[in-house]
């Protein structure tokens, strides 16, 4: 038995290395095939994710209210921002609208987080600088326009705060902000600088949060806030999260449907070189029969081929197609591709899978012809 | 003589030279699939987004936008001032822009304050679902029942040809308890009587549009005492991402050349979108939403970004797959060209022969790979898209030239093996 094995195991090998160029291009097909299948549902699964994370640029998916008469609190607003997953949330920006008055027009005067602005609302176009220091404010474009500001003016602004108490301010404007929406009508300060100018600590209108999540998530963390936090109300945007879903499910659907179809071409593509590969060989295979081999041994043998060079064009095939992978994501969307290391050993048992499938017919074919008809060459 | 052997060679080979045809055609339907839904998808994710509603707001030019800023009432007794709203009448002009096609839908609003149930509402006139027949003999459907199919609507949109039938806010109904079939009373705020609305369907929207009514326009014009008038238009408009020319068009016109200036209007930017209906409605202003209209644009070029790399894949693994097998099979052949060879052939014609042969067998399996390809990415675009794809003009001469390509660089090895080939040694067997 173990002479045996040896001897086939020096078969295979000859039979690998004499036919060199031949089993090459066996080879490239199988390891085409499994690059693209590693490739590609690699990207299936990685691609919705990403997409998610892009469709953040929206802006809040989620807004935080007060679910009373007042004014929320800002801790209030932390303690429910901890409910939502860590890797997920983009971002939370808390807003405080006041009505002051400047050079006697009544404006909106809102408070806000410009850092978690950039990450929440991406969209804003800034013309000028963001206010990075003491009483530096952006003013909307309408008002820009309307009252003439232009950035570096100064403005001195009155008003009263929630206890009716005067408070006064001069703020400086960096730049004008514009969106196309209600906030090209407001001036933007910052959160301290308004709490300082009113006198009135850890207050919020409204808190908008971008999170990357599906609605049925959202909802299960809106419920969730809610028994937690019952001082506020947390509220979808169903807008954004409506559309999301639906474009992400089409784009799912759409490459689902696009790796199959490359899935099964590919296949039949490397079965087909199999196929011609030995179909080429029947003069081999008649001349072992005549030599007195069993036709289960020739088989065996072919199939043994064929295992190992499933497995080797696999393994080539796969870290191609992780290296694919890489370079679509990296190019695409900026970020390296996540991947899921069990589909590396199943995309190779695939590939092993498929070769052989590919070996039987043919070899089925060859085994049964007649020896002396294949020697004679008809 | 050669074409002869072709018609034989085409003829006795006929099983081998199948099965070049079908995988030739197996990789031309892929190429031309990926092609196909390629060119397209940019169009059909674009529809999709535009669920995302309107990404222009149309605003009479006047002082408008304070009420806007600072949620003014309008003065008591005061006459609507013309210039603070837009003429119902000119709004068809949207759909005659340059760019018409490209304008989806719109609809117009007119907002005013009423009584019901004891409290002050905005009530909103709009255009449900209207028809309008354009000057330029062109009939445009649109409205609001197809900006807002994002809205959970329990009953059924409302119509402009139901004179009171009125879609309530779910927060509002939730209030009023109301349903959709009640009656709902309402009044002037000074307390005149205005009979009431025929509840026909409670939304929920997420948005303020949770607070208040949405009637008939003619309705609601009637109520405030502005006929033929409107505050705003929402419009939803097919653009091209922004680009830098965009950006700079955007902030001045004036400093454009006139060449670049002509690129801009004729490219359908969300900016010169505006600009052309500004130019075509005297006194409106037209702005760009920008949440909607950058997100879009980053999100349309990611999808187009993939596809295209999706399709140099599969492109270049078919034309791999083709290439492979069609140098397997001329390989095999080593018997019969070196009898050919020994009976006094050039390698020349050899050559020849071989590479007409193939290019016969691969154009007749490409013909067939694209018109399976066509079928394929319709049956994608109807699964995924629920529409048909439009087949690209371009995708033919694309995959004829792949074509070509493949089965020439894949019979280059074979070519290069018959030079090289002895009659003798191969006629012996080895």
């Amino acid at each position: 038995m173990k002479k045996n094995t040896s001897f086939m195991i020096k078969m295979l090998c000859c039979s690998l290395v004499r036919r060199r160029s031949r089993m090459a291009a066996a080879l490239l097909g199988i390891a085409i095939g499994a690059a693209v299948l590693l490739g590609m549902v690699t990207l299936c699964y990685d691609i919705p994710k990403q997409m998610s994370k892009e469709f953040r640029s929206y802006g809040a998916n989620m807004v935080l209210v007060s679910s009373g008469r007042e004014s929320m609190n800002l801790d209030d607003a932390a303690k429910a921002v901890r409910h939502f997953p860590e890797g997920a949330l983009v971002g939370m920006t808390p807003f405080r609208y006041i009505p002051v008055r400047h050079n006697m027009l009544p404006y909106t005067a809102v408070g806000t987080d410009f850092d978690a602005v950039k990450k929440t609302s991406p969209y804003w176009r800034v013309s000028g600088e963001w206010p990075a220091k003491e009483n530096e404010a952006l003013v909307g474009a309408d008002i820009a326009e309307y009252a003439r500001i232009s950035p570096g003016r100064t403005l001195a602004i009155d008003g009263r705060n929630s206890k009716h108490a005067k408070f006064e301010a001069n703020i400086t404007i960096t730049g004008i902000v514009k969106t196309g929406g209600v906030e090209d009508g407001f001036i933007f300060m910052r959160l301290p600088d308004m709490e300082a100018m009113t006198e009135e600590k850890g207050l919020a209108d409204v808190a908008e949060i971008s999170c990357s999540a599906g609605e049925k998530e959202l909802q299960d963390i809106a419920a969730v806030v809610r028994t937690d936090v019952p001082s506020l109300e947390a509220r979808l945007v169903k807008r954004v999260i409506q559309s999301e879903a639906a474009v992400l499910g089409k784009l799912e659907m759409l490459l689902y449907l696009v790796t199959l179809v490359v899935l099964v071409l590919t296949m039949i593509c490397v079965a087909t070189t199999m196929m011609t590969v030995i179909m080429e060989r029947r003069r081999e295979i008649g001349l072992k029969k005549a030599l007195g081999a069993e036709d289960r041994r020739i088989a065996k043998e072919f199939f043994a081929e064929g295992v190992i060079l499933g497995l080797v064009g696999g393994l080539c095939g796969a870290i191609c197609g992780l290296l694919f992978a890489q370079f679509v994501s990296a190019s695409v969307f900026d970020r390296s591709v996540a991947v899921e290391f069990y589909l590396i050993p199943a995309a190779i048992a695939v590939s092993v899978l498929v070769t052989v499938a590919a070996c039987l017919l043919p070899v089925r074919r060859a085994v049964e012809i007649e020896p002396a008809l294949v020697l004679r060459g008809e | 003589m050669f074409w002869k052997m072709i018609f034989g060679a085409l003829t006795r080979q006929k099983s081998r030279l199948l099965l070049i045809a079908f995988t030739v055609a197996l990789g031309v339907s892929l190429a031309t699939a990926m092609l196909t839904v390629m060119f397209d998808v940019g169009d059909k994710v674009n529809q999709e987004l535009k669920t995302y509603g309107a990404n222009l707001n149309v605003l009479p030019k006047g002082l408008s936008m304070l009420g806007e800023m600072y949620n003014l009432d309008q003065v008591e007794g005061e006459a609507a001032r013309p210039e603070q709203h837009l003429a119902e009448a000119d709004l068809g002009k949207i759909k005659m822009i340059f760019w018409a096609y490209n304008i989806v839908d719109f609809a117009p609003y007119l907002e005013t304050k009423i009584m019901a149930g004891n409290r002050p509402v905005i009530l909103v006139g709009t255009w449900f679902d209207k028809h309008l027949n354009l000057p330029t003999g062109d009939e445009v459907d649109t409205g609001m029942t197809r900006m807002k199919s994002w809205w959970d609507v329990t009953g059924s949109f409302g119509r402009d040809d139901e004179p009171r039938g009125a879609m309530v806010g779910a927060s509002l109904a939730a209030e009023l308890g109301l349903k959709a079939g009640d009656a709902l009373p309402i009044s002037g705020l000074e307390g005149q009587d205005l009979g009431s609305l025929e509840v026909c369907a409670v939304f929920h929207s997420g948005g303020v549009e949770d607070g208040q009514i949405f009637a008939p326009l003619r309705l609601v014009q009637d109520i405030a005492g502005k006929p033929g008038l409107v505050q705003r238009v929402e419009v939803s408009a097919l653009t091209t991402p922004e680009n830098d020319l965009a950006r700079r068009a955007a902030q001045d016109p004036g400093s454009l050349s006139r060449l670049e200036w002509d690129t801009w209007y004729c490219t359908a930017y969300i900016s010169s979108i505006a600009y052309q209906i500004e130019e075509i409605m005297p006194g409106a202003r037209a702005k760009a939403v920008l949440q909607v209209a950058e997100s879009e644009g980053a999100i349309l070029q990611k999808t187009q970004l993939l596809m295209s790399l999706l399709t140099i894949l599969s492109l270049a693994c078919s034309s791999l797959a083709i290439s492979n097998l069609v140098t397997a099979s001329v390989m095999e052949r080593g018997t019969e060209i070196g009898l050919l060879k020994a009976l006094g052939a050039t390698t020349l014609s050899v050559v020849l022969l071989i590479l007409v042969e193939i290019l016969i067998t691969a154009f007749a399996g490409g013909i067939l790979g694209y018109f399976v390809g066509l079928g394929f990415a319709q049956i994608i675009g109807r699964t995924v898209f629920g529409a048909a794809v439009t087949a690209n003009a371009m995708a033919a001469p694309l995959v004829a030239l792949l074509v070509l390509l493949v089965a020439m660089a894949g019979s280059m090895p074979a070519v290069r093996m018959l030079l090289l080939l002895r009659p003798t040694e191969v006629l012996h067997g080895k």
